[in-house]
């Protein structure tokens, strides 16, 4: 809390925060909007429609009233845990905490990897490499991986204004798809009826329903903002207006850009392809040809940037568990110049390295199947990150109603309580229809949480084991001993 | 003399810290500020490797408070040494910020450490230290931890 750590510091010694409310709106517009809307478009379009823009719609809808719940604890905590932090002080339950700190792990993994191979869409574009080859669009995704590592371990955090630059490339590109959408319009190419076009037979909220939670990875990413909440000027004032107003701009873009795409494309072509679809449709000023290169450049960047932040995220996730003596402290260690955690960076590589490798492994064994009952591996990544993700986040909107009346200001920001208890039903309904819908990706959920649940093994029984008395829950704040010497850690 | 002392929590810097007090004369020395940055970007954005870690559950780190520690370990390495000892953590890029606080506070010297030993320094040399000996509005100097240092500081 602030107020405690104004309080403790001493005379002549000040505490200098840097994030303005602006930059924190940047930082929230270009995190949610790299991830998913270029990655996954296609997809969504498969599953809906010509209607699915309203799937974006739902999506960012529940997305946003979740973002409610968060701008609150900010609010209320402006510290970096995040969603960890939010459910401890609700519930205090270590096993609990524990549990969905993995979640946020495992999540933020399936996303690098749905990111990696999602990159590899448009990269391949760029350098006329045929989708169709399992291993070639494997490797590069690996390299890609590789890559993002580096620039991590070698610790270049972006700076503000490069963030802002990436934003701005990010927008740019969206942009574009919504002039070709209007032009679409005006020349009559599409015609408005195809909006309210559903593919699948039955209720169209089922149909929408199956797109709702592929459209919610394109949401993704908005808790990120809680980590530097630390960092920012008032965070009283601007969280809350800057991450509301983040996410609605990112939204807004979002249906804009779906409806744009339906209107540019036919659906048999958009379906289960990526926004060059949109781009190859030649409606635009500048020809095809040229606007190819320069859409697919500015799709490898923001999925670039958006995989760097996700990276960083996992990293931070890693090292502090690891500093809490929750998994091995080896995963606090730090470069000794650079000042990374390069133990938690390469794990985190090579479990999404492996991700991606099974994901090959089974697609190469498909071969013979029909391309629908192919492992579609952004499908399925960005599946497992949305199914922890909605997990989380709905237990995060009961956090906040529970804690209700606790640790509130005259300064707190207080979310709207209908609309949470209808984020929890949304939540968990996208949640449950996900499930129902895609049961394969339990496999891959639950081999994730049993990476979490070897690291807590490992710590338990090789960590520091005379610093804890038996029998005393691991991360229970009046069990932790006096930590071992510094010595041990450098 | 205004001084300032920057550090990034490693025993690096605080035998950095302990080169320039033995290396400076206190007599010039009006002030001392010891500044930490927190960098919110990054993945570990502040880690505090000096004296004893802090007791806390998983969720309680708090980046701007081990800096705030660091700070104050670093600080006590002047205690009673005759400067007026200020504690600054800012926040930002590190390079750039501890230029601003040079420039802020009119500093006539910064002193900082450069990175630790062996081979990767060599290949990743410390870029905070040769960026804010770059641009900074004033004499820079770089603490590197000798044999000799060691034996006299320790």
């Amino acid at each position: 809390m602030a107020a405690d750590v104004v309080e403790r510091v001493p005379e002549h010694s000040e505490l200098k925060r840097s994030i303005t409310g602006r930059q924190l709106y940047f930082y929230v517009v270009g995190d949610v909007l790299g991830s998913g809307i270029y990655v996954l478009v296609g997809l969504v379009a498969a599953a809906v429609g010509g209607a699915f823009w309203m799937a974006f719609l739902a999506g960012v809808a529940i997305a946003a009233i979740t973002g409610l719940a968060y701008a609150e604890l900010v609010t209320k905590y402006p510290q970096a845990a995040g969603a960890s932090l939010y459910i401890n002080k609700a519930f205090r339950s270590p096993l609990l905490t524990f549990f969905i700190t993995i979640c946020m792990l495992s999540s933020q993994i399936a996303a690098i990897g749905s990111l990696a191979s999602g990159f590899v869409r448009y990269f391949s574009s760029l350098i006329g490499l045929s989708e169709d080859s399992i291993w070639g669009a494997t490797i590069i995704a690996l390299v890609f991986l590789a890559v993002i590592t580096a620039i991590n371990l070698i610790g270049i955090s972006e700076s503000v204004v490069v963030n802002v630059v990436m934003t701005f490339i990010e927008v740019s590109g969206l942009i574009i798809v919504m002039v070709i959408g209007v032009i679409a319009l005006v020349e009559g190419v599409g015609q408005p009826g195809v909006l309210l076009e559903f593919s699948a037979e039955g209720s169209p909220v089922i149909a929408v329903l199956a797109g709702v939670s592929l459209a919610f990875f394109a949401m993704t990413g908005f808790e990120n903002a809680a980590n530097v909440a630390e960092e920012t000027i008032d965070p009283q004032r601007a969280f809350p207006r800057a991450l509301i107003g983040g996410m609605v701009t990112a939204g807004v873009v979002y249906v804009l850009v779906a409806i744009s795409a339906a209107l540019a494309v036919p659906m048999s072509a958009l379906a289960g392809n990526t926004l060059l679809e949109v781009i190859r449709a030649d409606l635009f000023f500048i020809p095809a040809r040229i606007m190819l290169v320069v859409f697919a450049l500015i799709a490898v960047i923001a999925i670039s940037n958006t995989t760097l932040v996700t990276v960083v995220a996992q990293a931070r996730v890693l090292y502090g568990m690891a500093r809490q003596d929750v998994v091995p402290s080896v995963f606090a260690k730090l470069h000794p110049t650079r000042r990374s955690p390069y133990v938690a960076l390469l794990f985190g590589a090579v479990i999404v390295a492996a991700l991606l490798i099974v994901g090959a492994l089974i697609r190469s064994s498909q071969a013979g199947l029909p391309e629908d009952d192919q492992l579609d591996i952004v499908d399925r990544l960005a599946t497992i990150t949305v199914v922890f993700l909605l997990f989380i986040y709905a237990l995060v909107i009961v956090a906040c109603l529970k804690l209700r009346g606790k640790d509130e200001s005259d300064r707190t920001y207080r979310a709207n309580t209908p609309l949470l208890f209808l984020g929890i039903v949304g939540n968990l309904a996208v949640l449950v229809y996900t499930l129902i819908d895609d049961p394969g990706a339990l496999y891959w959920v639950a081999g994730l949480l049993a990476i979490g649940f070897v690291l807590y093994l490992a710590e338990k029984f090789f960590g520091h084991k005379k610093d804890r008395p038996a029998g005393v829950g691991v991360g229970d704040p009046e069990a932790v001993e006096p930590p071992p010497s510094t010595d041990k850690e450098l | 003399m205004h001084v300032i002392v920057a550090t990034d929590g490693s025993r690096a810097s605080l035998v950095g810290a302990r080169q320039f007090k033995w290396i400076a004369d206190s007599r010039e020395i009006t002030d001392v500020t010891v500044l930490a940055v927190v960098s919110p970007y990054s993945a570990v954005p502040f880690a505090n490797e000096l004296g004893d870690r802090e007791p806390g559950d998983l969720t309680e780190l708090s980046f701007s408070r081990e800096a705030q520690r660091a700070v104050d370990l670093v600080a006590a390495e002047f205690d009673g040494w005759g400067p007026t000892i200020h504690r600054e953590v800012r926040s930002g890029s590190p390079a750039q910020e501890i230029v601003r606080a040079a420039e802020d506070l009119d500093a006539d010297l910064v002193s900082m450490a450069a990175g630790g030993r062996g081979l990767t320094r060599t290949i990743l040399l410390g870029s905070t230290a040769s960026r804010v000996q770059h641009s900074a509005p004033c004499p820079v100097l770089v603490c590197r931890p000798t044999p000799k240092s060691e034996r006299v500081t320790s």
